[in-house]
């Protein structure tokens, strides 16, 4: 288990990026959502041993995070938001080289390795091609390749699926659900409500640094149960209802506009009909809310 | 009328000059045809002889070797690439779909760069212009003068290389591949030494004289008397008028012709491979993607697991211990020895270095104080300080900052690998670099003397000469541009620094203001009887002094490095990384102090 405790970073800027931040996280599949700006990439560079927080400690199998950065590195398998690769360089001279870093010194187990990664990331077939001419998926899956090598505990995916083509998305999600099946702790970071309601078994919504809530996404959308209202009306009527009721979202088409409202088991108005509660709908009504006075 | 920087053209054209300005080669390039000016201006053939050093016989005597020495190179790592790179990077469409013209847009590129091109070639008459003001003993001045620099630098460099320009342009153009042009610019020395040997030599002079783009053949007056030279006016004759003009035609054919043929439509090329691919064996249907309205409620993702699942292997890893730091360590040096070799600059700059460094010693006769060889390997010794500094700043930039660059960085960082892996790396790769170029130019002067019959050639002349001298010059300038860019953070900021130490060191140096504790490389500080007499003990316990501040710098740079490790001395019951490079740069203090203190006394 990941545990964090009162994460603090202030950058010289003035931002403050995180405050007080506490989680615990548990083997298996965690998505970290939030929308952008929120503090989702420091906190993950934080636990990447890449950024120091201000103050705060986090702990995993009895390994201090921040202290220990060795160590941490040593169990950690790390997908940036945003990373490149040397252009001139194979994916397969790629791998080997992340290998030997990540220690895995012995010729035969590291080629055995670098193949099986090769074949779960669907990527056989490209690995003498030079990584300059990947696409953005296969660059992608060369990326959670080598944060999959030497069983690490911790792996941290950031934005994994932003920029990506349906089928690519797919093919990712599969991926990181076959990862999560290793009995690690992976933090999915994502501003894709979607991706973590498809994959991940625990989440926490983070907004201007602070973590506003960390459940499960189950238990997220059984709060909503008999909440969610939804009414298809003429585009002018929107701003007096927008003014009356709590709109999680709104999308306009022809003339009309179909809005959801929440309204805790009372009709709203007679436009309006339940609706079956989303992940997306706890989401918006959560990094909608009003910033608390402080 | 119109703005002509309003054009199509225009537009292209400042475009270049705007990429170009923020690349690092237009200003490597100034720098050293900057620090050529001054190496000219102060030590140069004018210099001892009564000439005047702006008087228009010497300007216009030497700007035409200078054209013809240094910059052809830099002609074909200028030239080669400016379109291909718009159809590397793909921005190819973009550009073409808007109304520009393939005239405009060629011609565009051409003058765009061959515009940066000449204003780094000009740094040579910038650097004499501006040296007109600041007398130097043993060089003659004239009154300061103004038109004779730009007129001379216009017929005989910027005219001689719009042809060569132009020919480099559109291979490059025609062919989209910039190696090629760099082969064709490491060949150019021995295809125009040809050139001028088999068919120019047999042809009376006018002709040679016609169809000389560098106009080497012109009259030599280096008989006649000092002040009669300094008096001289020099006028171009019909004859000069005649060849430039024919360059001008050449490099207008040549540009006609590569508009003709240029075409913007895309190639067949390794792009099908990836065409070919097959990806789609993870994928297990179509995907949606659900609006926020109607979204997946909340239904699971489900794997697909219609294909089975590749289980990777347990492997051992080790990442603690002087083995495997050393594996690590030796990964790393691999990587970058790869990424050396793809760096297409590569070749320019050694062949230049290489060729510049032995141009001494081939062409001229070296006086033979305690034998041929010593004479040879002082002459290559010296001559190569230079550009091992040039390259070593240039390379270890590069280096250091090519994964934040590529970002890459964040990948590499959260690996288990020490920081002295990444650091030693990138010093050990720059340093093989720097060593190879001193090999390179020490086989190559053995050949030359060989060549030119200075027998017997001695080895160890060369062996005791690099080794002693260059060797830890080496070492020291390639530890201190580490420590500058750990510390600066910022490529450019450690150029500027670097060169700018580089040279007010050597101004120092040549103002007299030289000694032993402040001059690490030793430059003038040394010949070769020394090495072998009673002084070479003072220069082993130089060379210590600056292994020594080497290893500091190291030690430093180790300290101060942006990546952070894990805290302590003492890490796991052993000593950490911080104890051991505090231990090691607190002995090399004490070496240099040491050292130091006994340069300070003798």
């Amino acid at each position: 288990m990941l545990t964090i405790k009162a994460f603090d970073k202030t950058y010289p800027s003035g931002v403050r990026a995180l405050r007080e931040i506490d989680l615990m996280v548990n083997p298996g599949m965690f998505g970290l959502l939030g929308p952008n700006g929120a503090g989702k990439t420091t906190l993950m560079k934080i636990l990447a041993t890449l950024l120091e927080p201000d103050s705060g400690s986090a702990e995993m199998n009895g390994i201090e995070l921040i202290v220990d950065k060795h160590g941490t590195r040593k169990m950690l398998g790390y997908l940036p938001q945003e990373f490149g690769l040397y252009p001139t360089l194979t994916a397969e001279q790629t791998l080997h080289y992340f290998a030997k870093l990540k220690g895995v010194h012995d010729k035969k187990e590291r080629a055995a390795l670098v193949d099986a990664l090769f074949d779960r990331v669907n990527l056989t077939d490209a690995r003498r091609q030079r990584v300059g001419g990947f696409s953005g998926g296969m660059r992608q899956r060369l990326g959670i390749a080598q944060a999959l090598i030497g069983q690490p505990q911790l792996i941290i995916v950031d934005e994994p699926t932003a920029g990506l083509d349906p089928e690519e998305r797919i093919r990712f999600h599969n991926l990181l659900s076959e990862t999560a099946g290793d009995d690690a702790v992976v933090i999915l970071s994502t501003h894709i409500v979607a991706d973590v309601s498809s994959l991940c078994s625990q989440m926490a919504v983070i907004r201007k640094g602070r973590i506003l809530t960390s459940i499960t996404p189950q238990q997220a959308i059984d709060q909503l149960r008999h909440s969610v209202w939804e009414a298809t009306v003429p585009r002018e009527q929107v701003v007096a209802l927008k003014s009356r009721h709590q709109v999680v979202s709104s999308q306009m088409f022809g003339g009309l506009a179909r809005l959801r409202v929440i309204a805790k088991g009372v009709r709203p108005s007679e436009e309006f009909n339940p609706a079956t509660p989303v992940l997306e709908d706890y989401y918006f009504d959560l990094v909608n809310q009003r910033e608390p006075a402080g | 009328m119109r703005n002509p920087f309003r054009t199509p053209f225009g537009t292209i054209f400042l475009n270049e000059v705007r990429i170009n300005s923020k690349r690092i080669a237009p200003y490597f390039m100034a720098l050293l045809c900057a620090g050529n000016g001054l190496l000219w201006w102060g030590w140069g053939p004018a210099t001892g002889r009564g000439l005047a050093i702006n008087s228009d016989f010497v300007i216009a005597g030497v700007l035409p070797v200078y054209s013809f020495l240094t910059l052809p190179l830099f002609t074909a790592l200028f030239m080669a690439d400016p379109v291909s790179r718009d159809f590397r990077t793909g921005i190819d469409p973009l550009i073409f779909s808007k109304p520009i013209s393939r005239a405009a847009y060629v011609l565009g590129k051409f003058f765009g760069n061959f515009f940066v091109l000449a204003c780094g070639q000009a740094a040579f008459v910038l650097t004499w212009f501006v040296l007109q003001a600041f007398p130097k003993a043993g060089v003659t001045t004239q009154n300061f003068k103004v038109v004779p620099y730009i007129k001379h630098f216009l017929v005989f460099v910027v005219i001689s290389h719009l042809l060569l320009a132009a020919f480099y342009f559109a291979v490059g153009v025609l062919t989209r591949n910039a190696k090629i042009v760099y082969g064709l610019g490491v060949a150019f020395y021995p295809v125009y030494i040809m050139y001028q040997t088999v068919l120019l030599s047999r042809l009376p002079w006018r002709w040679k004289l016609a169809l000389d783009p560098f106009v080497m053949n012109r009259g030599n007056v280096h008989d006649r008397r000092v002040e009669w030279m300094n008096q001289l006016v020099v006028v171009y004759d019909t004859d000069l008028i005649i060849n430039r003009v024919v360059v001008i035609l050449f490099s207008a054919i040549l540009l006609t012709i590569l508009y003709q043929r240029f075409t913007i439509s895309e190639r067949p090329g390794k792009a099908e491979q990836l065409l070919v691919l097959n990806l789609t064996a993870g994928a297990g249907g179509f995907y949606y993607d659900p609006p926020i309205i109607k979204p997946t409620l909340g239904e699971r993702f489900v794997a697909d697991h219609s294909h089975e699942k590749v289980l990777l292997p347990n492997v051992i890893r080790t990442t603690a211990g002087v083995r495997a730091h050393l594996r690590q360590l030796f990964a790393a040096l691999a990587v970058e020895f790869r990424l050396l070799l793809s760096e297409r600059s590569l070749v320019v700059i050694m062949s230049l270095a290489s060729f510049l460094s032995i141009l001494e010693v081939a062409f001229y006769n070296i006086p033979a104080d305690v034998s041929h060889s010593a004479a040879y390997a002082t002459n290559t010794a010296k001559l190569l300080l230079l550009f091992l500094l040039g390259m070593t700043v240039f390379y270890m930039g590069e280096a250091m900052h090519r994964e934040r660059e590529v970002r890459i960085q964040p990948v590499i960082w959260a690996a288990p690998g020490p920081n002295s892996v990444l650091l030693l790396s990138k010093f050990l790769a720059s340093l093989s670099l720097t060593l190879s170029l001193m090999v390179l130019v020490g086989l190559t002067a053995t050949l030359i003397q060989f060549l030119r019959g200075h027998t017997p050639v001695e080895l160890q002349a060369y062996l005791i000469t690099y080794s002693v001298i260059l060797l830890p010059s080496i070492v020291f300038m390639t530890a201190a541009s580490l420590v500058l860019n750990v510390l600066l953070r910022d490529k450019y900021l450690a150029y500027a620094v670097s060169i700018g130490t580089g040279v007010g060191l050597v101004y120092l140096y040549s103002q007299g203001h030289n000694h032993w504790l402040y001059n690490p490389v030793l430059y003038n500080l040394w010949t070769y009887s020394d090495l072998s007499g009673e002084g070479s003990g003072r220069i082993l316990i130089h060379r210590l002094y600056c292994v020594a501040l080497a290893v500091l710098f190291l030690v430093v740079a180790h300290l101060c490095f942006q990546r952070k490790s894990t805290r302590g001395l003492i890490v796991n019951g052993r000593l950490g990384g911080f104890a051991w490079a505090g231990l090691l740069g607190l002995v090399s203090l004490c070496i240099a102090i040491g050292t130091g203190m006994f340069l300070v006394g003798s």
